[in-house]
């Protein structure tokens, strides 16, 4: 395989990576049968981004073979197909690999892009085609994944991201936040034009941003259909506190940059999802119901100031009504839909404002996650997949019926009869959101 | 004799006289700056109470962290603070300027004094002020660390962190103000030793216990299975 830069290309396939030695030649191999296979006819390169990894994650993107053309019944493809690996440079993380990804694609004037994650077990050569054929002969500028996925898995995704990006931007992309994606050219250089890199963007708030970003300025969206996504099991490098706050925290951020076109939006509409659906055999997520609840429980004493910062009293008082369930570790443990996008909104309009350190308030919000996702998981322990995603559509509806909250949060309209908990008030009034 | 007592009167009351008429008009003078000093303060302070009155400031003390760390001096609410800081302020000024009216070589000395330490007052005030907050900031950065990593005594190590910093800050003023220097020093050099002193010693004695909770808290066997992957959230 050629490793020399080509000066122009048709599609790039950019792989993001940091100590993936041990699965990033399945992805290659995918990638590199996936272009033959399906555009055999463009001029392809593959980018791996590397972050520095010190195994020999980057001696394997350019040394796996590629698959055997018979057993995949592979057409010759009519140009070389060029692999590259190198590294980036800047704030170490997911958004900055992309980053590199993105300048190349747009310095060897690409038509397409698609990003694979390094560590992804489940990716097949239908991938690329189902990531890429929306861009390259639809009318698409992004494809986003559609899984399969556990029940327990992508619980960020299924109680935060999901829920508010649909009610916010008022599309229905299951998987706003799944790491693969296709985009167009045009979406890329848009991409590239923005200055926010250097914040959350260049971490795990990358996937949410370009989302949003496609979703926010009217880029033509769309789902593929990719079957299920598994993980290599080992664990990225970071801690849950500090992924929860990139992957929110750019959420509220762009919610301030796109106030505007959110507060029009009313309800949601469906993305067209392309790909046979089929139902897949999926890996059991292990859970801890205790320990998360155990985590709630301290947290109810000793982050309640914090959240007084940012939640109004009635939310607040709620929230720490539910510590003797939690301390019991009671199977009756529950966390309100309602009282759950409350606490969302009430936060996203907390960590605008000025005096509330961001990060911190954002970091206090992970015991609150694990006590939604502790309810999820007991109030879901027998139900199949089909009745979780009816109970997920359940919860982005509310999230959309508590919208105008939000937008009273917002505006202020809500301000004075809503301080948060901790704000010295003349009285504390407790709030009714809007059914 | 009588004549000479008068004359000794007459000398007193002359030299009375005297030290009336030279001095008589400055300490008219200074009662008079001070009255108006006064007004003027207790304008001041109504002013300041009518202008910051539900005000931002309030809500940026309690959101700070300012209010807590102060362990209720702010309680009362900044605007009392501000229209008390306003009040001395302005009376303070009076003071010292009614006093450089008697023209006297000490008082003058004094003021000058006054007048020279109060930079140096001002900026150990802002240490301190600056002290209590970064203390507050990196207590609560502390206390939501300790609780996410589930670690026992968050809101103890919160405190420690908060107390550090806060005494870091008066150990900076106090040097600043070159005001018990020596001492201030060596309570932060010998409580820096005592951390230090009590840290080898929990780690050394209680080696057991903590490799022991270690590793309950890695596999309890109360709670099978492991915590999910990390990707699992996302």
């Amino acid at each position: 395989m050629p490793t020399t830069i080509p000066n122009e290309t048709d599609i790039i396939v950019g792989i993001p990576s940091f100590n993936n030695a041990r699965t990033i030649g399945h992805v290659v191999r995918a990638a590199v049968a996936g272009l033959q296979k399906y555009f055999p006819q463009f001029r392809s390169v593959i980018i791996n981004s590397d972050g520095g990894s010190t195994d020999s994650t980057r001696e394997v993107v350019l040394n796996t073979p590629a698959e055997d053309a018979g057993i995949l019944f592979l057409p010759t493809p009519l140009f070389p197909l060029h692999r590259l690996s190198m590294p980036y440079h800047g704030i170490p993380g997911k958004g900055s690999a992309f980053r590199m990804i993105f300048r190349m694609a747009q310095q060897m004037r690409a038509r397409g892009c698609v990003l694979l994650d390094a560590d992804l077990r489940s990716v097949t050569p239908e991938w690329i085609d189902m990531l890429l054929r929306p861009v390259l002969f639809g009318r698409y500028d992004f494809v986003a994944p559609y899984y399969r996925r556990h029940k327990y898995d992508g619980t960020i995704t299924n109680s935060i991201v999901y829920p508010l990006t649909r009610a916010l931007y008022g599309k229905r992309v299951r998987q706003p936040i799944g790491g693969d994606f296709g985009v167009s050219m045009r979406l890329v250089e848009r991409y590239l034009k923005r200055d926010d890199w250097e914040t959350d963007v260049a971490r795990y708030g990358i996937d949410i941003w370009m989302t949003t970003i496609a979703l926010a300025e009217g880029y033509q969206v769309c789902q593929s259909f990719l079957g299920a996504k598994i993980h290599d099991a080992k664990d990225p490098g970071a801690d849950l506190s500090a992924m929860l706050q990139q992957v929110v925290g750019s959420v509220f951020t762009l919610m301030r940059e796109y106030a505007d076109t959110w507060q029009r939006v009313q309800g949601s509409q469906d993305v067209e999802i392309f790909g046979f659906r089929f139902e897949v055999g999926l890996e059991p997520v292990p859970v801890n119901v205790r320990r998360m609840l155990n985590h709630f429980e301290q947290a109810c004493h000793d982050l309640k100031d914090v959240w007084a910062l940012a939640l109004r009293p009635g939310t607040l008082s709620e929230i720490l009504k539910l510590r003797p369930s939690a301390a019991e570790a009671s199977p009756q443990f529950h966390i309100p839909d309602e009282l759950w996008a409350r606490t969302i909104y009430e936060f996203a309009q907390a960590s605008r404002e000025r005096g509330v350190e961001r990060g911190q308030l954002l970091r206090s919000l992970t015991p609150l996650y694990m006590a939604r996702v502790a309810s999820f998981v007991l109030e879901t322990e027998s139900v199949n997949s089909a009745d979780v995603e009816e109970k997920i559509e359940s919860l982005c509806l509310t999230f959309e019926n508590l919208k105008p909250y939000l937008t009273e949060l917002w505006t202020g309209k809500a301000a004075a009869a809503a301080q948060p908990a901790g704000t010295p008030a003349t009285e504390k009034l407790e709030v009714k959101p809007h059914d | 004799m009588i004549e000479a007592m008068r004359y000794i009167l007459q000398g007193t009351v002359d030299r009375l006289k005297a030290q009336a008429v030279t001095y008589l008009p400055s300490i008219l003078a200074s009662i008079i700056i001070l009255a108006v000093a006064w007004v003027i303060a207790i304008l001041v302070r109504f002013l300041v109470m009518r202008l910051f009155r539900g005000a931002a400031i309030d809500r940026f003390l309690k959101t700070s962290g300012l209010n807590a760390v102060t362990g209720g001096v702010f309680s009362l609410g900044a605007t009392r603070l501000a229209a008390a800081v306003g009040y001395w302020a302005v009376l303070i000024a009076g003071i010292l300027t009614a006093l450089s009216t008697l023209n006297s070589s000490l008082i003058a000395k004094l003021t000058e004094q006054a007048v020279l330490l109060m930079p140096k007052l001002i900026t150990a005030g802002v240490i301190v002020l600056g002290g209590l907050w970064l203390g507050q900031y990196l207590s609560r950065s502390a206390l939501i660390w300790a609780c996410n990593q589930r670690l026992p005594s968050a809101h103890n190590l919160a405190g420690l962190v908060r107390i550090a910093v806060v005494f870091l800050a008066v150990v900076v003023a106090a040097d600043h103000l070159d005001f018990a220097r020596g001492v201030f020093l060596s309570a932060f050099v010998i409580c820096l030793a005592g951390i230090v002193l009590a840290i080898s010693l929990s780690v050394g004695l209680g080696r057991h216990e903590m490799l022991d909770w270690f590793s309950r808290r890695e596999s309890r066997p109360e709670e099978p299975g492991r915590e999910w992957s990390l990707w699992n959230h996302l």
